[in-house]
């Protein structure tokens, strides 16, 4: 038992920082950690782009880093793929899963729907530890004999069942869905409380209507992940007897190293369809909690209410809804029946409305708007344009017919990308540069945090938006070198450019870690209120306590968003451009914009 | 000896940041404000970044057009592809003004409407007018774009009908290299079957299946006659692979223990592509696309396309199965 | 949703009370999805030619009706707590805890009679079908073993006097997962029965 005797009382060491039950603190490590998952996946990817850049070529640097799993200083083809397998995990799972929603639902949810802590403090504790775990495991994997899992993220058997097939399919596999089953559970122990935490919770007057938007994306990506994380575990747990016990869940009529194999009757193709409804809502799951974030920055800095708050709501409900079934167009070339495929382009084209009605209704709120340009607002304008650049080439990609000659080239790999891995991290960095005062009390400098995002605005659509003309041209994913083809000689040079972004992204990512563990360490104090924000988490002292509020909680009496709104007479009405959600409304003033 | 110094000069450069932090942010209190407060004239330096970044931006895809445009895939070489590549241009007809119009707008009003301590912001939350309009614009723009892509579907997953001409071959990917089986004269595949594998069988065709007799496998490439519909029956024998065939908008997955198909009719034979291309090296290839193994990048299979006759010619001199 | 002032320092004792069965609800519609996506996975392999409709084992129906009975005894320890009668409410929960122990006895049993019957979980001579008669129930029983666990705990609070007709919250949370595993079963026995 821990945590909340009365506030003076000391904790001892271990219950305070290691095993708490805190939110805040439990923010704090799913941050941390995700950030170290994060910069592994990013060096690894930086690493891989300098084969691709410079085929063949040797370097130090990969000599040093790789050991066995480089010859010459050239990594040898199937590490590249291990490589490539890791990287998409950590970052998809690790990184932009729980290190993006672990860190920002449970230092918000208490604190902006005003409530002393998470539902269960204890259930929490357990989340970041096995997303820890888990993140253990799934590191050692990359030291054992054979390598790491090599299959592609999306470990397709029988590439992943068969050590045979690739090395890495031997006990690296066995590792990853260890260390995924572990972080399963980490991600469902999150959910259960984010979600009742949200439903049960909620101060006096927060009706589900004054919520800030953030608490809608991170409730309806909880939903989302419930329903959708246990099949994947029931997909892996039918590879893991597939792989272990000789069972023919996924594999047939195969023939692989001299001989061929007992398994018959099972089918990869089933192992498709379980991965992908997880694989896709997953994608939602990124997203959501980072559009969430922009709402509520690019509102706060603009001086505005989100325009349209009840229709963000509704667009990611049917987000999340729809999610659930456009799976199939990860699959259309697997010889699906054609009806299936049309039901699914229909599906997935679908779900662009709600993502347009969300990029119409943020440019909208920007529209005669007094803004600021803190990092965090110059990230979250970023966010729209990639959601934007990103989202419209899924329109090809989930048109079938067009898909054929695209599915799984470089044009996957621009898309996917920039519209879930640029968007994503956009809106995690952003919502650090925004709440780093209420996670560490500290202010984060601006100047650093500008000259990052413009590196990494700049060199991250330099790597990624070339991809999309060597995906039209026909380049594959996943291949070691484009040299071997004649078809791609003339090719050769968009890669190498691609790889000197690759190398200016990753180090303009150094400056953010370095003005991260300054500002931690040493940076200006926090103010109270330093955007100027209406929400309860600005009510809080700049010092954590446990229970977040001395005495009591406060009541709410109006929505979040009513910046710069005007009395009759044309003043503010309380004098400044922001009225915090706990002034109680004006005689005659009307809640909710108008509603 | 090189990594010690480049330890000490990462500290230094860490050393120096800190320093130069510090004395900003005394810089700062000295001017009685702080550090972290962002000034009106802060935020117009980036609005204009944002509009040197948005012609940037654009730029920059003009560039990539104009200087990787000429790189692109040749025009289609088979029937349906030609209505793919139709489809594509209507989408992107629709994609990238969107992008070019969202784009200005979110930068612009960024820009526009950068911080002003005499101006007042407009509280404007919501408007159902606005709504339904970006509501029902993009709705009926994706329902042409649906309608357009799934009669394509439709044509393309259409199996041959049995009495149209067509040729029947069946391409079988491993670990780490395709071959080709056609049917032959009786216009029936024989069985095949990992277990029959042996020795020189390494399709693992079934001896004993009638069938199988006139079978022609053939290997480094595969010969199309030009404007005869082909068949294909994709199967592999270890893992997942897929049958890419990028100048016929034609990809179909290998699937172990399933048979998949797909069907096109080609166009342009593989002289006049060279025409077309000027490159007298150009060879329509097969190439794997889904993840293999480690030499899945190095999977490939060259096709010819060529007239009836050529074809034919070529097709007899290829050995049947049951010759041996 | 009601909202409560969390104020004092007993408020942890009131937020359990007020959360601790949604958290279980919704962690049960995590296992519902679960097994859903291990059923539609049974319903997609069944289209392969080799697929063979297994007959459920005898020791089936055995099963059915022994967790039937231990849902009833159950609930029936709920309601003596709630009267008062905490004497008869312990009864109950052990004669539960017993019905559930002989449930996984005839689980066993139940595989026996298909490993007898030549339906084997895996290696050359299994076939999907089977493999998935035994993971489905296999992993119902792993869930069962929770459900064990969490019955041996209320019989020790309830034999420590624990519990009172004011404070059932302990056992209503145990239930209700017991009636889960409950209707799981019954799910999964016509589920093997009709379709597999």
């Amino acid at each position: 038992m821990s945590a909340h005797q009365h506030p003076h009382e000391e904790q001892d060491f271990l219950f305070k920082y290691v095993f708490s039950q805190d939110h805040k603190m439990i923010s704090k490590q799913f941050l941390i950690t995700g950030f170290i998952m994060g910069f592994i996946g990013l060096s690894m990817s930086t690493l891989f782009r300098l084969q691709l850049g410079f085929p063949g070529e040797s370097f130090w640097i990969i000599d040093f880093l790789l050991g066995s799993w480089a010859e010459n200083g050239v990594m040898l083809p199937d590490k590249y793929l291990a490589l490539v397998t890791m990287h998409g995990t950590i970052m998809v799972f690790f990184l932009l899963t729980a290190g993006l929603s672990g860190t920002f639902s449970n230092l918000l949810i208490p604190l902006q729907i005003g409530a002393r802590d998470m539902a269960s403090g204890f259930l929490n504790m357990l989340s970041y530890w096995f997303f820890f775990v888990s993140s253990v495991i799934m590191l050692i994997s990359l030291g054992v004999e054979g390598g790491a899992a090599s299959a592609g993220w999306t470990i397709y058997p029988p590439l992943s069942a068969l050590p045979q097939a690739i090395p890495g399919s031997g006990l690296g596999m066995t590792l990853w869905l260890v260390a995924m089953a572990i972080f399963i559970a980490s991600s469902l122990l999150g959910s259960l409380n984010y979600i009742v935490t949200i439903l049960n919770l909620r101060t006096k007057g927060m009706t589900m209507t004054r919520l800030p938007l953030t608490i809608w994306s991170f409730l309806i990506t909880a939903i989302v992940g419930v329903i959708s994380f246990p099949v994947l575990l029931a997909a892996a747990l039918l590879l893991v007897f597939d792989r272990s016990f000789g069972t023919s869940f996924y594999l047939s009529d195969i023939y692989i190293g001299g001989q061929v194999l007992e398994h018959s009757g099972g089918s990869p193709i089933l192992f498709e369809h379980l991965f992908w409804f997880l694989g896709h809502p997953e994608v939602y799951i990124v997203l959501l909690p980072a559009l969430g974030i922009t709402s509520e920055i690019v509102s706060t800095m603009s001086r505005k209410p989100i325009f349209g708050y009840r229709a963000m709501i509704t667009s990611m409900l049917a987000i999340g809804f729809l999610s659930a079934i456009v799976w199939g167009h990860h699959m259309f070339v697997t010889g699906m029946n054609p009806f299936l495929g049309a039901v699914f382009t229909f599906t997935t084209l679908l779900i662009a409305i709600p993502s347009a009605v969300k990029v119409f209704n943020y440019i909208t709120t920007l529209w005669k708007g007094n803004i600021k340009f803190s990092p965090a607002m110059l990230f979250s304008i970023g966010l729209v344009s990639t959601f934007i650049s990103g989202g419209l080439t899924g329109l090809i990609l989930g048109d079938s017919a067009l898909d054929i000659n695209v599915h799984d080239t470089y044009f996957v790999v621009g898309h996917f990308h920039i519209v879930m891995g640029l968007s994503g991290i956009f809106g995690m960095i952003a919502g650090v540069y925004h709440w780093f005062p209420k996670i560490f009390g500290r202010m984060l400098n601006n100047n650093l945090g500008n000259a990052h995002f413009w590196i990494t605005i700049v060199s991250s659509y330099g790597i990624f938006f070339p991809m999309h003309f060597l995906g039209l041209a026909g380049v594959p994913r996943r291949y070691y070198t484009n040299s071997e083809f004649p078809l791609f000689e003339n090719l050769l040079d968009i890669n190498t450019l691609i790889t000197w972004f690759a190398i200016l992204a990753f180090a303009g990512q150094l400056i953010f870690f370095f003005n991260f563990v300054y500002s931690a360490l040493r940076g200006p104090k926090a103010p109270q209120n330093p955007w100027k924000g209406n929400s309860l988490e600005w009510t809080t002292g700049v010092k954590h306590m446990h229970g977040n509020w001395p005495g009591e909680i406060p009541t709410v009496h109006r929505w979040p968003y009513d910046y710069s709104k005007l009395n009759e007479n044309g003043d503010y009405v309380t004098g400044e451009d922001f009225i915090p959600q706990i002034v109680p409304l004006g005689e005659g003033e009307l809640d909710g914009g108008g509603h | 000896m090189i990594a010690l110094v480049a330890i000490v000069a990462v500290l230094l450069v860490i050393a120096t940041a800190v320093q130069i932090l510090k004395i900003a942010e005394l810089r700062a209190t000295e001017s009685g404000k702080e550090i972290y407060e962002i000034s009106a004239k802060q935020s117009k330096a980036q609005a204009f970044l944002l509009m040197v970044f948005l012609v940037a931006y654009f730029g920059f895809f003009a560039w990539q057009v104009w200087k990787w445009g000429g790189l692109m895939l040749p025009v289609s070489a088979s029937e349906h592809g030609v209505g793919v590549d139709e489809l594509m241009n209507i989408t992107l007809w629709f994609i990238i003004p969107v992008f070019i119009i969202t784009h200005i707008f979110l930068f612009w009003f960024s820009y526009k409407y950068s911080f002003s301590e005499t101006r007042k912001a407009l509280f404007f939350s919501h408007s159902n007018k606005l709504e339904m309009f970006w509501t029902i614009i993009p709705s009926v723009a994706l329902t042409v774009l649906i309608l357009v892509g799934l009669s394509n579907w439709n044509k393309i997953m259409t199996p041959i009908s049995s009495e149209t001409e067509h040729v029947l071959l069946e391409v079988c990917g491993q670990q780490f290299m395709w071959g080709a089986r056609y049917a032959g004269k009786d216009g029936k595949l024989g069985r095949a079957s990992v277990e029959y594998i042996e020795g020189v069988n390494a399709l693992g065709i079934d001896v004993s299946d009638e069938n199988s007799k006139d079978d022609k496998i053939v290997k480094g490439e595969f010969h199309l006659p030009v404007g005869v519909p082909v068949q294909f029956v994709f199967r592999s024998q270890d893992v997942l692979h897929s049958a890419y065939m990028p100048h016929f908008r034609a990809q179909m997955n290998c699937v172990p223990g399933l048979k998949t198909q797909f069907n096109f009719t080609p166009t342009i034979t593989t002289a006049e592509m060279k025409e077309k291309t000027q490159n007298e090296n150009f060879e329509y290839i097969l190439l794997c696309n889904k993840i293999c193994g480690a030499a899945h990048y190095n999977m490939q299979m060259n096709i010819v396309v060529e007239s009836k006759e050529d074809y034919e010619k070529w097709l007899a001199e290829q050995k049947e199965f049951g010759a041996e | 949703m009601t909202t409560i002032s969390l104020d004092n320092t007993k408020y942890k004792a009131e937020i359990r009370q007020k959360t601790a069965k949604p958290l279980l609800w919704i962690g049960l519609i995590s296992i519902v999805m679960f097994f859903a996506g291990l059923t539609s996975a049974l319903i997609v392999s069944k289209s392969n030619s080799i697929w063979i409709k297994l007959e459920v084992p005898s020791m089936f129906f055995i099963s059915t009706i022994l967790i039937l009975f231990s849902s009833l005894t159950y609930q029936l320890s709920m309601s003596f707590t709630k009267n008062n009668q905490l004497k008869f409410a312990t009864i109950t929960t052990i004669l539960t805890f017993v019905l559930g122990i002989s449930f996984t006895v005839t689980q066993f049993y139940a595989w026996q009679q298909l490993y007898q019957s030549g339906i084997f979980w895996a290696g050359e001579q299994s076939n999907p079908s089977g493999s998935y008669f035994y993971a489905l129930t296999a992993l119902h029983l792993l869930h069962l073993f929770a459900g064990l666990i969490s019955l041996l705990v209320v019989v020790t609070k309830s034999l420590l006097k624990k519990y009172s007709p004011t404070n059932v919250l302990g056992i209503q949370l145990s239930l209700t997962y017991w009636h889960f595993l409950t209707a799981l079963w019954v799910y999964l026995f016509f589920f093997l029965k009709f379709i597999a």
